[in-house]
């Protein structure tokens, strides 16, 4: 059955990206615009709740309250506080800064698996440290005795890790891999060990290439709690179009729903039921898809 | 130093071929030079590296304070006490005689002021310093709250009695500020626009209305960033190629020649006729022929 979507706000200067569900209403960023905003679906409003974000992306929710953003324009993760604050976090691999951290997401020990692709536009202010050479999936994690933030290496076979999301049972990493530039742009699946490393990938989808030029492959997933893989992947320059994919954990595409605006970027499931789907756009909407007829996996905060 | 003369003032500036001498190297973002008369050392920051630190001539460096805060500009007050504008600590500081570091100014109208780039002292005490977001947002300036609060970029003034109060807030990026030799006047930087405003200082302190005084020319690595008077009331400013030197009508009188990115400068020695210098990476020292306004306790 075609999902219906309505667009529920913008359009913001640039794109969309990272979204959460609070339990009650979904808050996004205007990556661009530097700003993070609400939709509460209840009273129908957008409002701005912090400004100054300088191009946060991916944002993470959990369910004790914590709230964490990409910081695209300073190459860091923060976490942003109840009170207003932010509190930039460890943001150095083995002593080197890292990249342009993208998406996110925290796993029941509270480490943070993050995506660290490069970026075309640079960080903010005068350009100080070098690219790491390769683009990884990170993870940030407290240090057992000083509670520094320290940062490991996961992924080795990625060239421009775009967006991310662990499995129920924290056992499978699903990562989309690859950006316009890229010589893949793929769907993988990691097997997840006892001591959190990464084993070897499956590939569940490869996304193509036509008379057009080469598909735009996965900006955004979420899972349901199924545990299929909602993929926000596609555009309307080359391909079968921007569309919301649903891939089985095997690999299956299960359905594929067009999406009405240009380039699907971050996708979360909302609303009293968390049966629908809200989706940012690569021109600056946030769209809603009410009846999916799915169910999302719960991971951000209860009700508040 | 290659100096280039641009208009016949400049040879009342600088020799054909002044020395320039590196003194420090192996900073990741030098900044803040200040010249202690009394002591007679240098004081300087590594923002990045987190460091109070000073030159003293014929032993080297020392450090004064690590981890700092990732401070910025740095002046003395007329007790020769270091005055410092805290950057991505988010406060004005005073350096204390016994090691201390003592807050002015954290907040404003109950919000968390943001970055503090550069500062000065004026003969009656008063303080102002440039106010800027960017000690919260570039990557290795992290403090403990990256949040920026205040919705403008500018310049605040601090009186004796602490009370802080807006100059200007209509900067895109304030950055480097000096007063003129008699005090009438006040130049502004901003960084993202490279140009130097000028403001005629009002009798009670404050700011009168500011027009632009000089924009930065040449294409060569450089920002506005800091800036310095002389004592004719020339104006020192960072920029393309290195420092910029403009006589009080907003002609350009010539460009010295420095290697890597100049951040900021200060005159020193017993004759105010020293220039030292820092970039990104190191501090230099040269020699020039119309002494600075003398910094500190007099």
């Amino acid at each position: 059955m075609a999902w219906e979507f309505e667009c529920v706000a913008g359009p913001f200067n640039g794109p969309t990206g990272g979204l959460v569900w609070d339990g009650k209403t979904i808050v996004f960023a205007a990556v661009l615009e530097s700003r993070l905003l609400r939709y509460d679906p209840g009273g129908g409003g957008v409002e701005e709740i912090r400004r100054f974000t300088n191009r946060i992306n991916g944002l993470a929710l959990t369910p004790d309250g914590r709230f964490y953003g990409c910081q695209e324009g300073s190459r860091r993760i923060i976490e942003m506080n109840a009170d207003g604050s932010a509190a930039p976090l460890g943001a150095t691999l083995d002593g080197q800064r890292i990249n342009f951290p993208s998406d996110l997401t925290v796993d029941r020990t509270s480490r943070i698996w993050f995506t660290d692709p490069y970026h075309h536009l640079p960080s903010h202010g005068p350009q100080i440290f070098p690219n790491l050479p390769h683009a990884s999936v990170l993870r940030l994690s407290r240090h057992h005795v000083t509670h520094d933030w320290i940062i490991e290496r996961l992924t080795f076979d990625t060239a421009a890790p775009r967006c991310l999301a662990l499995s129920a049972d924290e056992r499978t990493l699903y990562v989309g891999e690859g950006d316009a530039l890229s010589e893949a742009r793929e769907l993988r699946a990691y097997p997840v060990d006892a001591t959190g490393r990464l084993g070897s990938p499956r590939l569940l989808h490869s996304f193509g290439r036509d008379h057009r030029g080469t598909q735009r492959g996965a900006e955004g997933l979420c899972l349901d709690a199924d545990g299929n893989i909602i993929v926000c992947a596609g555009s309307d320059q080359a391909g079968p179009g921007s569309l919301i994919y649903i891939v089985s954990p095997a690999g299956r595409i299960l359905e594929t729903q067009a999406f009405p605006d240009n380039c699907p970027m971050r996708c979360t499931f909302g609303g009293k039921g968390l049966d629908e789907l809200y989706v940012t756009s690569g021109t600056g909407h946030l769209w809603r898809a009410r009846q999916t007829g799915r169910v999302g996996l719960s991971a951000g905060k209860p009700a508040a | 130093m290659q100096v280039e003369f641009l208009a016949p003032g400049m040879r009342d500036v600088a020799d054909p071929d002044p020395p320039l001498i590196e003194i420090v190297r192996g900073l990741i973002f030098g900044e803040g030079p200040v010249w202690d008369r009394n002591q007679k050392w240098l004081y300087f920051v590594d923002i990045i590296g987190d460091k109070v630190l000073k030159w003293i001539p014929g032993i080297g460096v020392e450090t004064v304070l690590a981890p700092s805060g990732h401070l910025n500009g740095m002046t003395l007050d007329h007790q020769g006490r270091l005055i410092i504008a805290g950057w991505s600590s988010r406060n004005v500081w005073r350096l204390e005689e016994d090691g201390s570091l003592v807050s002015l100014a954290s907040h404003y109208e109950g919000k968390k002021i943001s970055s503090p780039n550069d500062i000065v002292v004026k003969s009656d005490g008063t303080i102002y310093w440039t106010e800027m977001q960017n000690g919260l947002l570039i990557p290795g300036m992290e403090g403990n709250d990256c949040q920026r609060y205040l919705d403008w970029q500018g310049v605040f003034r601090m009186t004796a009695d602490g009370a802080l109060t807006p100059m200007v807030t209509d900067f895109a990026g304030s950055n480097g500020l000096a007063f003129s030799p008699d005090e009438k006047r006040m130049y502004v930087n901003d960084t993202p626009r490279a140009h130097i405003r000028v403001f005629d200082m009002r009798s009670d302190g404050s700011f009168g209305e500011g027009r632009l005084f000089y924009t930065l020319q040449g294409d060569e690595p450089g920002h506005a960033d800091g800036m310095k008077v002389d004592a004719q009331g020339n104006v020192y400013c960072t920029g393309p190629v290195g420092v910029h030197v403009i006589a009080p009508d907003g002609t350009l009188l010539g460009r010295m020649h420095v290697p890597g990115v100049c951040t900021n400068m200060a005159w020193g020695d017993d004759d105010w006729r020293t220039l030292y210098v820092t970039t990104r990476n190191c501090v230099f020292r040269t020699r020039l022929k119309i002494p600075g306004i003398p910094v500190g306790a007099v």
